[in-house]
């Protein structure tokens, strides 16, 4: 981690801690991209928050002594992270606290301040949050003022190591990594109850956002559109270049899916909830007729209904084989999928009652007695797609996970964007879908079993920012990031110079991030004398002479002036 | 008083508000839940239990406040340049909340409104 801790303002009211990499700029680079600095901005007032004297025991690389320095430990850490990730010359002020929420808040963050139309927006009449305006612009467009708000509760117990082994507690660290992504600009800024723009504008946010059954970004629509896409499961995605371009890398084959084939009417892909009982979707792969359950109304129960599959189904035979439908309440739902199973069917949709006709589809928990005896993958729909199947003739449909699409992706390898029905405030749109897989750090739910990483192999935090307009530290400017590059610093000078003698030999790279001419200085460094320094520069430009990327002159002349450098 | 003077005034009880926020969110919110789960872990015996009313009452003004979106009174600034900045009021965040499980971890989810926040822990709007 190049990251470090320069300075501490000495008040303990307003202490200030800076975190960047050390400014390493090779001379002559174009296009360098430093780190950028991020400055945490403690407002606690003495004794509380990140002053908080009680003693704390050193926990997963964290030497905090103190509550209070751990915890400032844990938000410098997360800081460093995307330090070492961003790049831009205006720091990146974080005004942090932490203060007694109330139960179950765990903390919040985001950007104090939208800019639009500054001098060097990629886009015009379009929102960027302030730090990444800051950055386009390459000046503070709010001197004095800070960039992101972040409030964390003092009386919850996160888990304040750096190490990621959290157990059963919440991870500070990512919790910072994903509030301060939204605060970066991983979040969208229109109305979810209107659709209407942030004060009459788009975001940069919304320019990548594509509804796939319109064919329009969030950018191109009308209120009314956004309205309706906002709820458009599985059919908004992020077709920013950054991001698709990695969801091969990230995420995992196999997307669990729920769609009725037939008839043309209702057919589509539906959203679904899942059940922690019974074989998972694709487990196997059903397709097969939906048949509505038939059963008794239980005598004595309040609201018993025929088609409630609370008791054993009358259509039992019209069943197996086949997907039962049954709607939800007046029993548990492993009740329900217990009676499917016993009357053979494949699989089992359940879906919302009258009393839930507004709510998404549940997520289903078990009772401990009636799972055991689900054999059928089960899953949850929203009312009105229940009815639709409910009430239409000849409905087929498949259940089970497809192996072409990845979890969290659609079929052109472009990631989902969390879309679900009933819309859920602004975590609708916000982020990545929950059936991603592998987990993603932006999804709603911090989940587990989350790195520290943001970028791809292990996540697409890093690449969705990138999409937006953020780039990455590059001391050198030769396009490889630093902590991707073989040589953060190459020596990226247009010919190969050793030792002050200029070759004349362009000085190529050599697709890793180094160079030529860095690679000959690591053989110099390497070398125990001159005479295995000189055979090896030979054995190097004859490889170089055959791979074509030098002539038999040139390779003379970088043998020449290595030879003279003793 | 100078003109910097009353600025400067003005500034230093805007910061009050601001860091009072959740204080004054609980005063001015005019809805009223109830919990239906069990989402606190009692400190005495390490049970989950109901959250009392005043608990629940401190949660939805916390989340309100931290997660107000207000669509109107946002205050736009034009710059010399041209830059146009809009002051977000100390709303647009993420609200992470958690809510405890029985085998003693705990599910989390970052919601931006009061609605999904309660729907995730459980509260209900009371008819008044």
């Amino acid at each position: 981690m190049r990251a470090s801790f320069i300075s501490r303002r000495s008040s303990s009211i307003a202490g200030v801690a800076l975190f960047a990499a050390a400014g390493l700029v090779a001379a002559a680079a174009p296009a360098v991209a430093d780190p950028a600095q991020f400055v945490i901005v403690n407002i606690n007032a003495a004794g509380v928050g990140f002053n908080d004297p009680t003693p704390a025991a050193p926990v997963g690389g964290n030497t905090g002594t103190t509550l209070g320095e751990q915890r400032l430990i844990a938000f410098s850490h997360a800081a460093a992270i995307w330090s070492a990730r961003l790049d831009s010359a205006v720091p990146i002020r974080i005004r942090a606290q932490f203060t007694p929420l109330a139960t179950n808040v765990l903390g919040s963050a985001g950007p104090i301040q939208v800019f639009r139309d500054f001098t060097g927006a990629p886009l015009t009449g379009t929102w960027y949050h302030v730090a990444l305006a800051n950055k386009l612009a390459g000046v503070d467009l709010s001197p004095g003022s800070d960039d992101i708000n972040a409030n964390f509760s003092s009386t919850f117990n996160f888990y304040l190591g750096l190490d990621g082994n959290h157990g059963a507690l919440n991870d500070l660290v990512a919790v910072l990594l994903h509030e301060f992504a939204h605060g970066l600009g991983f979040s969208q800024f229109a109305s979810l109850t209107s659709g209407n723009y942030l004060s009459g504008f788009p975001d940069v946010y919304n320019t990548n956002l594509l509804d796939t059954t319109v064919g329009l970004h969030w950018s191109q629509m009308t209120s009314a559109q956004r309205l309706a896409s906002a709820t458009n499961w599985g059919r908004v995605v992020w077709d920013g270049s950054g991001v698709t371009a990695t969801v091969p890398d990230v995420l995992t084959l196999g997307s669990p899916n729920v769609e009725v084939n037939s008839p043309a009417s209702i057919a589509g892909v539906y959203q679904f909830g899942t059940a922690s009982f019974g074989p998972s979707i694709g487990n196997p792969n059903v397709f097969a007729s939906v048949v509505a359950a038939v059963d008794i109304v239980e005598g004595g129960v309040a609201g018993a209904t025929t088609t409630d599959g609370c008791s054993p189904f009358a259509n039992a035979s019209a069943v197996a084989g086949q997907i039962a439908l049954i709607e939800r309440g007046g029993c548990g739902f492993a009740v329900k999928a217990r009676n499917a199973s016993a009357a053979g069917a494949a699989a089992v949709i359940i879906y919302n009652q009258l009393a839930n006709a507004a709510a998404a589809p549940p997520g289903m928990a078990g009772d401990g007695i009636n799972d055991a005896f689900v054999t059928a993958p089960t899953v949850s729909v929203n009312r009105a797609a229940g009815l639709a199947m409910a009430g239409a003739s000849g409905v087929t449909a498949d259940i089970g996970v497809d192996l072409s699409i990845r979890a969290g992706a659609d079929a052109l390898n472009r990631a989902r964007v969390y879309a679900p029905f009933p819309v859920v405030g602004g975590s609708s749109i916000s982020h990545y879908d929950t059936v991603a897989s592998r987990n993603l750090l932006m999804e709603p739910a911090i989940n587990p079993d989350l790195t520290h990483n943001v970028k791809a192999p292990f996540d697409m935090t890093w690449e969705l920012l990138h999409d937006i307009g953020w780039t990455f530290p590059d001391a050198d400017g030769d396009t490889f990031p630093d902590d991707e590059d073989c040589n953060a610093n190459s020596d990226v000078r247009p010919t190969i110079i050793i030792d002050g003698i200029d070759t004349g030999v362009p000085n190529r790279g050599l697709g890793s991030g180094c160079t030529m001419a860095d690679t000959i200085v690591s053989i110099k460094a390497a070398s125990g004398n001159h005479g295995s320094f000189v055979s090896a520069i030979a054995h190097l430009t004859n490889q170089w002479k055959d791979a074509g990327l030098i002539a038999g002159s040139q390779k003379g002349a970088i043998q020449s002036a290595a030879a003279k450098w003793h | 008083m100078t003109r910097q003077r009353v600025l400067a005034a003005i500034a230093a009880f805007a910061m009050a508000i601001a860091v009072a926020a959740p204080v004054a969110a609980a005063a001015a919110a005019p809805k009223k839940f109830k919990a239906t789960r069990a989402i606190v872990v009692d400190k005495q015996t390490g049970a989950l239990r109901m959250p009392t009313t005043e608990e629940v009452d401190a949660v939805v003004a916390t989340i309100s406040a931290l997660g107000q979106r207000p669509d109107e009174g946002l205050v736009q600034t034009t710059q010399p340049s041209g830059a146009v900045g809009l002051d977000l009021a100390g709303g647009f965040g993420g609200v992470l909340l958690a809510r405890p499980s029985e085998d003693g971890t705990w599910e989390t989810l970052c919601v931006f409104t009061l609605e999904e926040g309660a729907a995730f822990l459980g509260l209900v709007e009371e008819v008044q």
